[in-house]
């Protein structure tokens, strides 16, 4: 039981951050559940068909995603950033419809045989993107993704390449869902394309949001508080979409700012004393 | 057959036309995306549902959705849109509208319950047919597709002509210039909320009443490909989210001839992208990014 | 070639309209090293959209613009700020919600141009000192750690120069520095620009302060409806019949 907890803790923290990492240069992504989907299904073939090693398995996967992201995310990002919102919807559906066709994994009934996740590798996998992004809110990179993320135009006129940016960090996201849809999968033993849908999606982002965006700390924050209250709650998992959606509009609507803002002046500073010290 | 299955493309195509027209309304005029447009789209299957099972005609039916639909716009608006209104509340918005989009599922799933539920008129409305050279044509079909049509024809006058029109345009081209022009900017998003949550919620009578079921899964799937469309025909383009509508679904009505049906979903999605990539603004649309304002 | 006596920037022939109303009507200039251009003209002239298409915000209908000889004509913003082309904007575009030495600090060439690379490689330091630097020369140093949301006027303006000059540019265009100033304010700002001075190749102001331009300028360019109507010393620019008349009645007038 105590296994469960910290399984899908830490894989629900994990794609809170693969959100956070592309909200960090303004975007939003519904791909999410469908980056998820994509490395499920793509390390479960190479472990349970190939024999490949877990680790690498999902290796491969967060790459095979990455690619797809980058590749669907470019058109969408060279014209206008809230393009890139309609594409992240189409991958979910697209993944899920694709997969459903493909009687290679079962089509609709699923696919199984996934084994091997045990909680010491989503402990790791947890503790090393944390601390990945934890470096990351430390180097100048933090101020050119806040840069992006305030006012492109002012970015691209500074000599930064916005489209560049914010494709990197899409990129690295599906990268992020699809590794922890690989360790997920193998550890459920068997998925279905419906587990996938949109609003699994929507879910991840939520869970993102909720935390608060501001820093690295707030979406496994916000990932831990929406996995555990409704196990422990009960009458409340039924409930989860309205009670979800209620909490989010609230919280949007008495902090607009707060739930999507920039780090706090002190904390700033702070980064750069840090920096200057050093 | 074939002339057969173009029909019935043509009947969904006018169906994802009117949600897309709506998608495409409110985006023209808020430069933001109502991602809980196709909810309100789903809820009109079961205003309908209801209103027949409390004894209603169907054209009382018809406009109990239109107004309900109209109603949850504005509750949309005002929950998800009013205080989200600067450009770059893009990703707030979205939320906000994702957010009422969940709600809504999940507490209709609540009352009439996950599965599809039939939805039966009274007479022989849904089976009767009509031949017209040599092809048997449900009748309803050609309804659908006739007021849809005629819907739309009727919006456009409505942008195009009248004064509410020019105050949408006004908004659509630039909020601040239209309040100083003492243009009510709220009034006019709201009106707009109305008008597309009517048009939509009746699209979604319309594929209630000619599938019998209402079904609270088809926002997520024939809502979202709506906004597909509206991306395929051009963003903020009336003309091109009808002739996206009719496209895509004559296309996808060509793909179960084809049996492909099972990826007509995907070859929507993968159609925005290429459009994106060849043709950014769309079919029809102008690109006018109202980000650059050095 | 002698590369002293190539211009840094030639504009040849720039065309630009927007649906149908025409901006720019085949305007042809030069920026020479070493020099402050000024260029004036009514509101409605194209001054504005002259830089932005030189800066690469607009895409141009026609004619050609070689920077250091190289044609830049359809590059983007972000590459010819990696160029060297730097700009502030009239309306100031500052990063509000960042502190104003983050502001100086984003636009340091290494980070800016190669932002994923800062993750792997230890350069800790980040350019702070530099940026200190920079915004010691603007008297903002005390300042560096507020968010540039909270400047006075006068002092954004400053900060959005400092932090064009932190590319390490050959080129500043400046697009209406003095808009909504008084005197002393606009004094200070004169003083300012020549310190830029010392740090660039050349610099183009875009501005209606006709005091402030002939105190500033070594040479100037008028602007009206879309064309260059003068070009030449100030001196004997500002008397030209054809230029006091494009500036009568309009003249002070703000957009």
């Amino acid at each position: 039981m105590m296994q469960d907890y910290v399984v899908f803790v830490g894989i629900n923290i994990v794609l809170a951050w693969s959100v956070y990492v592309i909200l960090l240069a303004g975007s939003l992504s519904f791909a999410n559940g469908g980056f998820m989907a994509i490395g499920a299904y793509v390390s479960g073939v190479l472990t349970v068909k190939f024999g490949v090693p877990l680790v690498l398995a999902a290796l491969a996967a967060g790459v095979a995603a990455g690619a797809i992201g980058v590749l669907v995310g470019f058109p969408a990002l060279r014209t206008r950033g809230i393009y890139l919102m309609l594409v992240t919807v189409g991958v979910t559906v697209s993944v899920k419809a694709v997969i459903e066709s493909i009687d290679y994994v079962g089509g609709i009934q699923g696919f199984g045989g996934m084994v091997g996740t045990t909680q010491w590798h989503v402990v790791a996998l947890v503790a090393m993107v944390g601390c990945g992004l934890w470096a990351l809110s430390k180097s100048p990179l933090q101020r050119i993704l806040d840069a992006v993320r305030e006012d492109e135009l002012s970015a691209a006129s500074l000599g930064i390449n916005p489209v560049h940016v914010k494709l990197v960090c899409f990129g690295a996201g599906a990268f992020l869902a699809a590794v922890a849809g690989s360790f997920y999968a193998h550890y459920l033993i068997h998925v279905a394309p419906d587990q996938f849908g949109i609003v699994l999606s929507v879910f991840i982002v939520l869970y993102a949001v909720l935390g608060g965006t501001n820093n690295l700390w707030g979406p496994p924050i916000g990932a831990a508080i929406m996995t555990l209250i409704p196990e422990f709650v009960r009458g409340l998992e039924s409930w989860r979409p309205t009670a979800f959606g209620i909490i989010i509009l609230g919280l949007l609507l008495i902090r607009p700012d707060g739930l999507l803002a920039f780090r706090s002046i002190t904390a700033r500073a702070r980064g750069i004393f840090v920096t200057k010290r050093a | 057959m074939l002339v057969e299955q173009l029909i019935n493309g043509v009947v969904l195509g006018s169906m994802y036309a009117l949600i897309a027209q709506g998608y495409t309304l409110i985006f023209g005029v808020l430069d933001k995306l109502n991602f809980a447009h196709g909810e309100v789209f789903m809820l009109g299957g079961f205003v309908c549902l209801a209103s027949i099972a409390l004894g209603a005609s169907l054209p009382v039916a018809i406009l109990v959705a239109a107004i309900i639909s109209g109603l949850l716009g504005l509750m949309i608006e005002f929950v998800g849109f009013r205080k989200f209104r600067s450009p770059d509340a893009h990703i707030t918005a979205a939320l906000s509208s994702f957010a009422i989009g969940l709600v809504i599922i999940d507490l209709s799933q609540k009352v009439w319950g996950a599965e599809p539920v039939a939805l039966t008129l009274p007479g022989t409305l849904q089976t009767a047919t009509v031949s017209i050279a040599g092809l048997n044509i449900v009748v309803l079909r050609l309804a659908i597709l006739v007021i849809s049509l005629l819907l739309m024809f009727v919006l456009y006058g409505v942008v195009v002509k009248t004064s509410l029109g020019r105050r949408i345009r006004a908004v659509a081209e630039s909020p601040a210039k239209a309040a100083l022009f003492g243009i009510n900017v709220t009034r006019v998003n709201q009106q707009v909320f109305f008008i597309a949550s009517a048009m939509s919620g009746l699209a979604g009578l319309a594929l209630a009443v000619r599938t019998g079921y209402a079904n609270t899964d088809v926002g997520f799937t024939f809502g979202l490909k709506a906004l597909a469309i509206m991306a395929i025909g051009g963003m903020g383009d009336l003309r091109g989210a009808l002739i996206g509508g009719l496209l895509v679904g004559v296309l996808e009505a060509l793909a179960f001839q084809w049996g492909l049906g099972q990826l007509a979903d995907v070859f929507v999605w993968l159609f925005m992208i290429v459009i994106l990539l060849v043709r950014p603004a769309g079919l029809f649309g102008t690109l006018i990014s109202k980000d650059v304002r050095a | 070639m002698d590369m002293a006596a190539q211009p840094i920037l030639a504009v040849d022939g720039l065309r630009k309209s927007f649906r149908g109303l025409t901006a720019l009507e085949s305007v042809s200039l030069e920026v020479r090293r070493g020099e402050i251009l000024g260029l004036m003209g009514p509101n409605g002239a194209g001054k504005s959209v002259f830089i932005n298409v030189i800066t690469g915000l607009y895409p141009s209908d026609g004619g050609a613009i070689r920077y250091c000889g190289r044609d830049v004509t359809a590059l983007p913003s972000y590459v010819l700020a990696r160029l060297g082309i730097a700009r502030t904007y009239q309306n100031i575009r500052l990063l509000r919600r960042m502190t104003v030495l983050e502001n100086v600090l984003v636009a340091i060439k290494d980070h800016a141009s190669q932002p994923f690379r800062s993750l792997f490689v230890r350069n800790r330091s980040g350019g702070v000192a530099a940026a200190m630097a920079l915004l010691e020369q603007f008297h903002l140093a005390d300042k560096a750690d507020r968010l540039a949301g909270t400047l006075a006027y006068g002092e954004a303006r400053r900060l959005e120069i400092a932090r064009a000059l932190a590319g390490k540019p050959s080129l500043l265009f400046l697009d209406e520095p003095a808009a909504g100033m008084n005197e002393r304010e606009t004094e200070e700002l004169a003083a300012t620009i020549r310190t830029s001075h010392r740090l660039v190749e050349a610099i183009v102001i875009v501005e209606h302060d006709v005091a402030m331009m002939r105190g500033l300028s070594d040479r100037l360019v008028v602007m009206d409806s879309g064309r260059k109507i003068a070009e030449g010393n100030p001196a004997d620019v500002l008397t030209q019949p054809n230029v006091v008349e494009a500036y009568l009645g309009t003249d002070g007038a703000d957009d």
